[in-house]
């Protein structure tokens, strides 16, 4: 049984290309169509991701056979549309974004100092930095270095336009070093904090009634560096739409350290439950996530 | 300092089961000796500048110091400001 997912994009760099090409002059809903009558039925029938998916409907979701059946369907066109709405904005395409929950990251960014903003894979939480021009701080994100170079390239290009840096997690350790000083410099630091990669310490947690397993690194970095942190959720709303949830994450900066730490994680989990049973076709971890 | 440098790290790092007696100060601090990993790497970091005002910038800077616990309390020494 799969724990992790590679989280790499499908296709070499010249598929990409020409996707890219392809999106500059297509509607994004010619393309969408083209996916779900042509390529998902394929993807259904060979990939192992429909397994996985059809437990989270049945087990999490609670869902019958006919409507979890249908739900996995639906979720793997959302997650095709997520790839090419990312493609269509490589390709200089612009999507209608809403943002509810803005006057969290304003109050945060009139203050001095640092804070973290986190995500998980919900939603296509990207979008947000290709959208959103990072103004007041610089916006930092974490990223695991694995992504297809085609794929980073653009997300760079995308990124330095908007006042976003990259920091790729390297077996050296240098991120670490970079991290620190996002945190003591008052930028603002973006990680993704719902699945494990590099270090194995974890926090367990209860999500849709299962025992799941969180990285302790971002809690225990936003505690250590004393920082508030928002949870941010960006959720496919329409075709051509996205709406952008921004939840502060509370925990008191009192209390002692491993106190803190599961405060701040069970707040994020909370927030990450509520998000999942709102979208749950939005639910992108195509491994067995639960232990 | 070394005592001193332990009982930090037994805190910060909440090694509660360890006693500073039980902490060899020549042991590597990662992969054998004491085991740490990346989010300890961290934690030694935001330590050396939140008590000792150093800030360690680069990973090539902070390997040879952070090799054992005598090495990081002899950097420490040599360069403290607070």
């Amino acid at each position: 049984m799969k724990r992790q997912w590679s989280g790499k994009t499908y296709g070499n760099g010249w598929m990409h290309l020409w996707l890219i090409r392809l999106l500059r002059v297509l509607d994004v809903r010619v393309l969408y169509a083209f996916t779900f009558v042509f390529v998902l039925p394929v993807v259904l029938l060979v990939n192992p991701s429909r397994t996985y998916i059809y437990r989270f409907m049945r087990e999490r979701m609670k869902y019958g056979r006919c409507k979890s059946l249908w739900k996995t369907y639906v979720n793997h066109c959302m997650f095709a549309q997520l790839v090419i709405d990312r493609f269509a904005m490589y390709a200089g395409k612009e999507f209608d974004v809403k943002v509810v929950g803005m006057e969290h990251v304003e109050r945060l960014i009139a203050l001095p100092g640092s804070f973290m903003m986190m995500s998980s894979h919900v939603g296509n939480y990207e979008l947000a930095g290709y959208t959103f021009k990072s103004v007041g701080k610089r916006m930092n994100v974490l990223l695991f270095s694995g992504e297809k170079a085609s794929v980073m390239e653009n997300r760079q290009r995308l990124f330095e336009d908007n006042n976003i840096g990259m920091v790729p997690v390297m077996d050296d350790m240098s991120h670490l070093f970079e991290i620190n000083r996002i945190l003591s410099d008052g930028e603002m630091l973006g990680v993704l904090a719902d699945r494990i990669n590099g270090s194995t310490k974890s926090l367990r947690k209860r999500l849709l009634g299962g025992d799941v397993l969180l990285p302790q690194g971002p809690f225990s970095i936003a505690v250590m560096k004393s920082v508030p942190v928002i949870a941010v959720d960006v959720i496919k709303t329409a075709a051509r739409q996205y709406t952008v949830f921004i939840t502060p994450l509370e925990y008191d900066a009192e209390a002692p350290r491993a106190k803190q730490v599961e405060s701040l994680s069970q707040a994020y989990i909370d927030n990450m439950e509520r998000t999942v049973r709102r979208y749950p076709t939005q639910w992108y971890n195509y491994f067995e996530y639960w232990v | 300092m070394i005592l001193e440098l332990k009982e930090r790290i037994i805190d910060v790092l909440n090694l509660e089961e360890l006693t500073p007696e039980d902490i060899d100060a020549e042991a590597p601090l990662f992969g054998e000796g004491l085991g740490l990993d990346s989010i300890d790497a961290l934690e030694l970091i935001v330590l050396m500048e939140k008590y000792y005002g150093i800030r360690l910038a680069t990973a090539s800077e902070a390997k040879p110091i952070f090799r054992n616990l005598a090495t990081m309390a002899a950097y420490i020494a040599e360069h403290r400001t607070k």
